[in-house]
């Protein structure tokens, strides 16, 4: 399967990625995207299985990529990983469609448990 | 105007912890007071106003090594920062997204809401207001940290 992570930090892209091999999902396709507008542009192109993205972001921030997305008619799971996770941020996010919201700093238990409803393992 | 929420040593180390995905150990200290020859990284945190309303100081060793163990950088990069008196830019990208999650500890449920507004990195010559308030006693939590695999230093945080 393929997982594309938006986020505009480097760093952060990175431990997303660890954290999801951690939580036992590293047998998985990752692509990268910095941005939220390169990461619709992707997933209209390449249809990933599951979008792993962060809400602020430069150019389009991440709820605007979700509702651009599901606009477009584009179905894909969606879950957030941010560094702020209020309530009425939450909120947005399920409105939106989101699956699930993750607020950093996060643990690869907090991964996997988010991530099993969408994921299979891959040990 | 909210109480803005002073984040304790706890919540301090469970933040580092989580981030850097290594064990931290911290002791409380003696206000740390940077200046010219005790330098700083200065993370400026601000309310929905644009008001300063706190800052996070961490002195040189633990912008160093902080910014090593967030990307997996072996723990020499943040000796040869150390050395140079400044971060390469990726530690100093590093650095900035430690930063930007330190803001999850202010915003707790009825308190203030804080978001990172500007970093200015230890080698560079911080805004003199920030460096007075860095100087600000009161409300504030001075830490000595100690991150597994890499050393120690000082992390303060500063209500304003």
């Amino acid at each position: 399967m393929k997982i594309l992570v938006a986020d505009d930090s480097r760093v952060m892209r990175q431990i997303v990625i660890r954290t999801l091999r951690q939580a036992g999902f590293g047998g998985h396709d990752v692509v990268e995207a910095e941005n939220g507008r390169i990461a619709m542009d992707a997933v209209l192109a390449d249809a990933p299985d599951l979008v792993l993205s962060d809400w602020n972001m430069p150019e389009m921030n991440g709820i605007d990529c979700l509702v651009g997305l599901r606009a477009a008619g584009c179905a894909v799971p969606f879950g957030f990983v941010t560094s702020e996770g209020s309530d009425d941020m939450r909120a947005r996010a399920a409105a939106a469609g989101a699956l699930f919201l993750i607020a950093k700093p996060f643990t690869a238990e907090t991964f996997a448990e988010a991530l099993s409803a969408v994921l299979a393992p891959t040990g | 105007m909210s109480t803005v929420h002073l984040p304790g040593p706890m919540e301090v180390r469970e933040l580092l912890a989580d981030l850097l995905g290594r064990e931290v150990t911290l002791s409380t200290t003696s206000p740390f007071a940077p200046g010219p020859y005790n330098r700083a990284t200065y993370g400026v945190y601000v309310d929905d106003a644009l008001r300063v309303r706190a800052l996070i100081a961490l002195d040189m060793p633990l912008s160093a090594y902080g910014a090593a163990a967030i990307g997996l950088v072996p723990p020499a990069g943040a000796l040869d920062a150390m050395e140079a008196g400044r971060l390469p830019d990726t530690l100093r990208e590093n650095l900035s997204e430690v930063f930007n999650i330190a803001a999850s500890t202010f915003n707790v449920a009825g308190a203030e809401h804080l978001r990172l507004h500007a970093v200015h990195h230890v080698g560079d010559q911080a805004p003199h207001d920030v460096e007075a308030r860095a100087l600000t006693l009161g409300r504030r939590e001075d830490l000595r940290i100690d991150v597994a695999g890499y050393g120690g230093g000082r992390l303060s945080v500063i209500l304003t």
